[in-house]
């Protein structure tokens, strides 16, 4: 069963920034991009750098290293030197509360 | 790599007088000199004649006389005399180079003189500024300048390479660090709050307990780079912007490529306290020059290895943000000089 985790605040997550946080273990980022929230894995595909210390622009996420670009509310790899994309998931706004669905494992 | 059109420190300002002083700046021999009422001057240090260095030469009044044959050369390059000779060929002319004495020191223009701009210099006044202490100085080193900048943005180093003086294990492992980037400059901002001070920290300080330690990197092509440091004891506001019963510093950072494997490494430590003491002033240049001999160190060994195998592979770390940042303006502004550099011969064919 798919479970819901609060895993932030909803001030925790401004415009053109990354909040990190941890789903079950698993590093993800929060971001908001045009007032809606998102949560996508923090990882990139293609040298485990950290996306969160990277460049957020246009609702993509550009990685700190080698500039992969990955779609913020899809997780889409958008351009290189990354090939896969990250996963991106579910979020749901309660009140002030954030929470993010951890898939089945 | 060099970029050309910027302006580079060419040397401390008591090294450039009455006596020529050469220096090798981007792979090219400079004489550095001052006419009589001290303005500095640069010129190609390679006599139009039979290219000797013309900084073996010396100054009457305020022209250069090569030590071969003689032949003299005026502020502009333009040489005005030729022993055993009337008539002076066009082509005696050495090039000269614009050069600026500023933030004691002097500064060359090693591009298109006519794109020289003196209010371009990056700002270092807090070499020259009443409100702080500085001592200018200078390291010659045996490695490419690109290290020395890779070196600068990444300052988890300090917790390895230099461990008995400006770092611990604090600065990598409860570090909050933010790159921020714009067109021509990078900026690392590293806090680390309520962790014990580096022992450099401690002497210079006096620091008893855990302390709020910031270091705030500015980068500006294509090797200025400007550290603000320093630490507070913890809890008392710093990271709110209020520095209080702490101690601030000013690590400042200007190389010039000397050639594609040595470095001329201009540096000074400005220390908004104590400043009228010159002990103090001496205390704090010396511990940052042990570190920076370590660094050198460094630097060098690095070399060694990249003249043996060029371009080599190399895995990137996340601390490495700052730097690749750096190296990409540096790509960039490469680029746009070269293909400025080709355009009018495209143009002309």
């Amino acid at each position: 069963m798919p479970t819901w985790h609060r895993l932030a605040s909803a001030s925790d997550v401004r415009e053109g920034e990354a909040f990190p946080v941890e789903l079950n273990g698993t590093p993800i980022a929060l971001y908001r991009v045009n007032g809606e929230v998102h949560a996508i894995d923090d990882v990139c595909t293609h040298e485990f750098a950290i996306l969160s210390q990277g460049f957020v622009e246009d609702g993509t996420i550009e990685c700190p290293l080698h500039a992969a670009q990955f779609d913020i509310p899809t997780g889409r790899c958008l351009s290189g030197p990354a090939m896969q994309d990250v996963r991106a998931y579910p979020v749901r706004l309660e009140g002030d509360d954030i929470f993010v669905c951890a898939p089945d494992v | 790599m060099f970029l050309r059109n910027c302006w580079y420190v060419a040397a401390s300002d008591h090294e450039v007088g009455r006596n020529p002083f050469r220096r090798v700046i981007l792979g090219e021999p400079i004489v550095l000199f001052r006419t009589e009422d001290g303005a500095p001057v640069a010129f190609e240090d390679r006599c139009a004649h039979r290219h000797l260095p013309l900084s073996m030469g010396k100054l009457i009044g305020d022209t250069l006389q090569c030590h071969y044959h003689g032949l003299r050369y005026d502020k502009t390059g333009a040489c005005v005399r030729i022993p055993g000779q009337d008539m002076i060929p066009p082509s005696a002319r050495v090039r000269t180079y614009p050069a600026v004495q500023r933030y004691h020191w002097v500064w060359i223009w090693m591009g298109d003189p006519a794109l020289a701009d003196p209010d371009k210099i990056t700002d270092y006044h807090w070499l020259d500024d009443p409100n702080w202490g500085a001592k200018p100085q200078y390291l010659h080193v045996r490695a490419n300048w690109q290290l020395i900048v890779d070196n600068l943005l990444d300052l988890t180093h300090l917790a390895f390479v230099h461990e008995t003086t400006i770092g611990n294990s604090a600065l990598v492992e409860h570090a909050s660090v933010k790159v921020q980037r714009s067109q021509d400059n990078v900026v690392v901002t590293r806090w680390i709050i309520d962790q014990p001070a580096p022992p450099t920290f401690v002497k210079v300080g006096g620091f008893t307990g855990n302390v709020d330690r910031w270091q705030i990197i500015d980068f500006v092509p294509p090797a200025f780079l400007r550290l603000d440091v320093g630490a507070t004891p913890t809890g008392t506001g710093a990271p709110e912007g209020r520095r209080v019963a702490g101690i601030s510093m000013r690590n400042l950072n200007a190389i010039t490529p000397e050639t594609e494997s040595t470095s001329h490494y201009f540096w000074g430590q400005a220390h908004d306290f104590d400043i009228h003491n010159r002990e103090t002033t001496d205390k704090i240049t010396e511990q940052i020059r042990t570190a920076f001999l370590e660094d050198v160190a460094v630097f060098e060994a690095q070399q060694v290895n990249l003249d043996l195998i060029p371009n080599p592979p190399q895995t990137d770390i996340n601390a490495d943000t700052g730097v690749i940042q750096a190296r990409r303006i540096l790509d960039r502004l490469y680029q746009d000089e070269q293909a400025a550099e080709a355009a009018p011969r495209v143009a002309a064919e």
